[in-house]
């Protein structure tokens, strides 16, 4: 490697760190962009080393200069206002800025109280996403949540068992909510307490299984019909 | 009386089941049953690599490729904070705009289709047709395309496209006012779709529907404009939304003017673009070698022709994703329809229905 | 006319007055049945074709005479019919199987027997009866009992809504066109085919022909309801509604296959020959020429009366490929609320036109 390479790339990395990609995108030569990119990837893991946050919980702490409580991301802000109306429900150690961790008992209200208070005024429930986190860790439902007057938008996680998974449903604070929580059901076996009429959606209602768990093993036959297996890994 | 229409059925748009309790000729329930397209979508993403997934995102909602891939590599590319080359972001939106009003142009169609006229439906489709010959000659895919990937696109423009998009363009505006007067304002279409199957805004905002659908309720609400992504923000383009000029606000009417109205925004976005564009630029520049996005998760909305498509992603620093969610704007569409359909007659539903805009693809994945 | 010429013909007729009359009909009913066959495939062709043009498309192209020379697509309805004959004839096994094989037949007699009061030309008319136009209308009728046994028997709830919805469309909408043919009547105070004919004979202002049409603007608004609801009766669209198609796949006829479904199909066709022939009669003056004087032997009155018929008929092909559909409800009030009262009122001014300006 010549020293100019070097040097280029040693230039386009810091850039890149600093946010622009474009200097690594713009090197003419393929071998020298892809040896400045491989360069970035080993300077942002030594990075995300020596910072040794796990999760990164205040940004302002990072960026120095910045550190006002007004940069706090929805995600923390509204993780403090739930916190105060409805304690006990957010698991502090668990959110973060990117999500708000709750325990599964007083979803429902909280649901409601997000919905309805003016401040918050949550009326769109974008996305409900069923996880499998691994045999340790059990299950964990996502919901993206969105308010269409204020424009912010925050991301709640609530964990459950993998053995009996339940979850309050709250359907009746967003209509969505049915065919929402009815697809996860479907999906991952997680009950929703409360859902007036919890049944499979896109799964046949005599399927066996929860398709989505890491666990899962398809059925042999349906009806008589031979069920093809899934390929493992396809490289 | 219980009466099944579908799975076969020649106006259902795609294999939908609805179970439907009517007295006499007044429905009283609606219960759509889906999954008969369901294809394991999101198991199989997860034992495929993140280039994999693509060809995936194709399939889901098949009338709007370009768009679903859009929106997954604008999830992945702020997942791994990737920039992509001016070239390529142009390309992305002229394909993803062309791709608009195709998918328009097709769901009028069958609308007309689904009312009775028959001949607006083959005109839409022969305009649709050159919208596939341009894509045919970009990317040699006539409906799925692959195009869109991971830090760029597959295959450059070839010699010849800007010309062959403006002369579509200069041909396609004035079809736009002939489709207005043979159906749009035929009294016959007006009568069947006007006042009917009414979607209150608060109604449509709780349900979870967006694009065209919340827009002929008279909410002003486009990810291209509230949430921007790619280069939107450059583009001078207007937000169509339903008024009741002939009828209720938030009526099947409605819903069909506003997707009239949003086939000729795309084309002013188009224009804009093809003036703009780039003309050099290698459109690989920025493909990643591997795709390994740090570990995280990502939640983010696209504007498809039929709504928010939003694709949930979350990486363990694999290859392949650990969870792969799409969620896409036809099932919320389509869980709206017991609400609006209920009281009317038999008929209205279909009518309904065809408003809704709907691919079965998109909602069984 | 000609049943009684063919009577006077047959040598036996002294003798067995039964026998000879009984001929007669049979020798007159097989032309019809054959016309009416020959006449659906051609319409069947110009609908396809004209509804192709329409579209943007061509339409059939292939089979016809001279394949690479003309590929007109001539034999195309020839084809078809062969295919229709030699379907599977399937039968629900939950049908009502005597209604079922009964209803095709009962909704084709009711087209075709309205045949023998049509006038196609002067001198070739099967049954001139002195109430002619009453008949047709009376005969056209009978249909809807075949539409509702067809409904009903195939034991399809869906087909049962197909029925229903046509049977009180067509009976609603016989009101119209009976009112409009009374104004008519008022007129021409004959109900025989050939005197309503007779009497649309001569020029109005110099150059006009005398057809009712032109003679007054009450019995030109009552063209168009006679012809609107004409259409209505045949189940074309903007009225539809029982066999439309995205909603019903095909109404009443769902459950039929092959033959019995050509049937029906025949009769559909036949329903439209008879409204136009009507409408050509009464008001475009049937085997007419518009130059009184010139080309008016029997066989130009054939020419005349044919090319009227079809040209109306053209016109409702026009529509169906232009008007979206009319939902029920609307088909109801549309004739209750908008037909019938301006056909009330048509009565009225033909009347009274007529008793002031004579």
């Amino acid at each position: 490697m010549t020293d100019n390479q070097e040097q280029l790339i040693k230039e386009a990395v810091k850039k890149a760190l600093q946010g622009d990609m474009d200097a690594v995108n713009n090197i003419e030569d393929r071998v020298t962009r892809s040896k400045a990119k491989a360069a970035l990837v080993k300077a942002k893991r030594e990075a995300a080393k020596t910072s040794a946050e796990p999760s990164a919980e205040e940004k302002s702490e990072e960026s120095g200069s910045e550190s006002k409580p007004a940069s706090q991301s929805p995600n923390q802000q509204f993780a403090g206002i739930i916190a105060s109306q409805f304690p006990n429900t957010v698991d502090e150690e668990l959110s973060s800025e990117t999500h708000i961790q709750l325990r599964p008992a007083k979803w429902f209200d909280v649901a409601q109280y997000l919905r309805d208070d003016p401040a918050c005024l949550f009326d769109s429930l974008q996305c409900i996403t069923g996880v499998d986190l691994g045999e340790d860790s059990g299950l964990e439902v996502r919901y993206n949540l969105h308010s269409m007057t204020h424009r912010h938008a925050i991301e709640i996680r609530i964990a459950c068992s993998d053995k009996n998974p339940k979850v309050p449903s709250v359907e009746a604070v967003w209509r969505i909510g049915d065919w929402f929580e009815r697809e996860t059901y479907d999906m991952f076996g997680i009950k929703f307490e409360g859902h007036r009429d919890l049944r499979r959606i896109l799964l046949p209602d005599d399927w066996e299984g929860w398709p989505l768990r890491k666990d899962y093993e398809v059925q042999e036959t349906y009806h008589g019909i031979v069920v093809p297996k899934v390929k493992e890994g396809w490289e | 009386m219980v009466l099944n229409i579908g799975p076969q059925h020649p106006s259902t748009h795609g294999v939908l089941r609805l179970k439907v309790v009517t007295d006499g000729e007044i429905v009283s329930d609606i219960a759509p049953v889906i999954g008969y397209l369901h294809r394991c979508f999101e198991k199989h993403c997860e034992n495929s690599t993140y280039e994999q997934v693509i060809p995936f995102t194709d399939r889901c909602d098949y009338i709007a490729s370009m768009n679903n891939n859009f929106g997954y590599v604008v999830a992945m590319e702020d997942l791994m904070e990737i920039k992509v080359p001016e070239r390529v972001e142009y390309i992305r939106v002229i394909m993803a705009e062309l791709n608009r009003i195709a998918s328009h142009l097709l769901a009028l169609g069958t609308y007309g289709l689904d009312v009775g006229a028959f001949t607006p439906f083959l005109y839409m489709f022969r305009d649709r047709e050159r919208i596939l010959d341009i894509f045919e000659l970009t990317c040699g895919a006539r409906l799925l395309y692959n195009y869109m990937w991971v830090g760029g696109v597959s295959h450059d423009l070839p010699v010849g496209f800007v010309e062959t998009v403006y002369n579509f363009l200069d041909y396609f505006e004035p079809k736009v006012q002939e489709y207005n007067d043979i159906l749009t304002y035929n009294k016959i279409f007006i009568e069947r779709t006007a006042d009917v199957g009414v979607l209150l805004p608060e109604v449509a905002i709780s349900f979870g529907v967006s694009g065209p659908n919340l827009r002929g309720s008279g909410v002003k609400w486009d990810i291209r404009k509230d949430e921007p992504y790619s280069i939107y923000e450059r583009f001078d383009f207007d937000i169509p939304i339903g008024q009741g000029l002939v009828g209720t606000t938030g009526d099947c009417w409605d819903r069909f003017y506003v997707r009239v109205l949003e086939m000729i925004e795309s084309t002013k976005i188009l224009r804009q673009a093809l003036k703009d564009i780039p003309t050099n630029g290698d459109v690989h520049q920025a493909l990643p070698k591997k795709i390994r996005p740090p570990k995280g998760s990502i939640y983010r909305r696209t504007e498809s022709p039929r709504g928010d498509l939003g694709y949930y992603i979350i990486s363990d620093g694999s290859p392949q994703p650990y969870r792969l969610k799409m969620r896409s704007p036809a099932f919320t569409a389509l869980s709206v329809l017991n609400e609006i359909s209920r009281g009317w007659m038999l008929s209205d539903v279909i009518a309904v229905l065809g408003s809704l805009d709907i691919v079965l693809g998109e909602i069984d994945r | 006319m000609t049943v009684d010429r063919l009577i006077d013909w047959f040598p036996i007729s002294a003798t067995w007055p039964g026998l000879t009359f009984l001929l007669a009909v049979l020798i007159c009913a097989v032309p019809v049945f054959l016309f009416i066959a020959v006449y659906a495939l051609v319409v069947i062709y110009g609908e396809l074709k004209i509804s192709s043009f329409m579209q943007d498309k061509v339409g059939p192209m292939g089979q016809g005479v001279g394949l690479h020379a003309w590929r007109w697509g001539l034999l195309q309805p020839v084809a078809d019919a062969l295919k229709l004959i030699l379907k599977e004839d399937i039968i629900p096994a939950s049908a009502d199987k005597k209604l079922f094989i009964l209803a095709p037949f009962i909704v084709f007699i009711g087209a075709f027997i309205a045949f023998s009061a049509l006038p196609f030309s002067q001198t070739l008319i099967i049954a001139d009866m002195n109430i002619g136009i009453f008949y047709i209308l009376a005969v056209s009728s009978l249909g809807v009992i075949g539409l509702i046994m067809a409904g009903w028997s195939s034991n399809n709830k869906w087909s049962l809504y197909g029925a229903m919805r046509s049977a009180a469309q067509i009976i609603s909408y016989e009101i119209p066109a009976a009112l409009s043919i009374i104004a008519v009547i008022m007129l021409t105070s004959t109900m025989s085919m050939q005197g309503i004919i007779q009497y649309q004979s001569g020029l109005i202002w110099g150059f006009l022909p005398n057809w009712l049409i032109f003679n007054n603007p009450f019995t030109f608004v009552a063209f168009f309801i006679f012809f609107i609801s004409g259409v209505a009766e045949c189940n074309r669209t903007p009225f539809d509604i029982p066999e439309a198609e995205s909603e019903l796949v095909a109404g009443a006829f769902t459950e039929y296959s092959g033959m019995r479904y050509a049937f029906f199909f025949l009769s559909e066709y036949a329903n439209m020959f008879v409204v136009a022939g009507v409408a050509a009669t009464a008001f475009l003056g049937g085997w007419q020429s518009p130059i009184p004087g010139l080309f008016n032997s029997p066989a130009w009155g054939l020419w005349w009366f044919m090319s009227k018929t079809m040209f109306l008929i053209f016109v409702m092909i026009w529509f169906r490929w232009t008007f979206p559909r009319l939902r029920v409800d609307q088909l109801m009030s549309v004739c209750w609320k908008g037909f019938t009262p301006i056909a009330l009122v048509n009565i009225f001014g033909v009347g009274i036109w007529y008793l002031t300006l004579g």
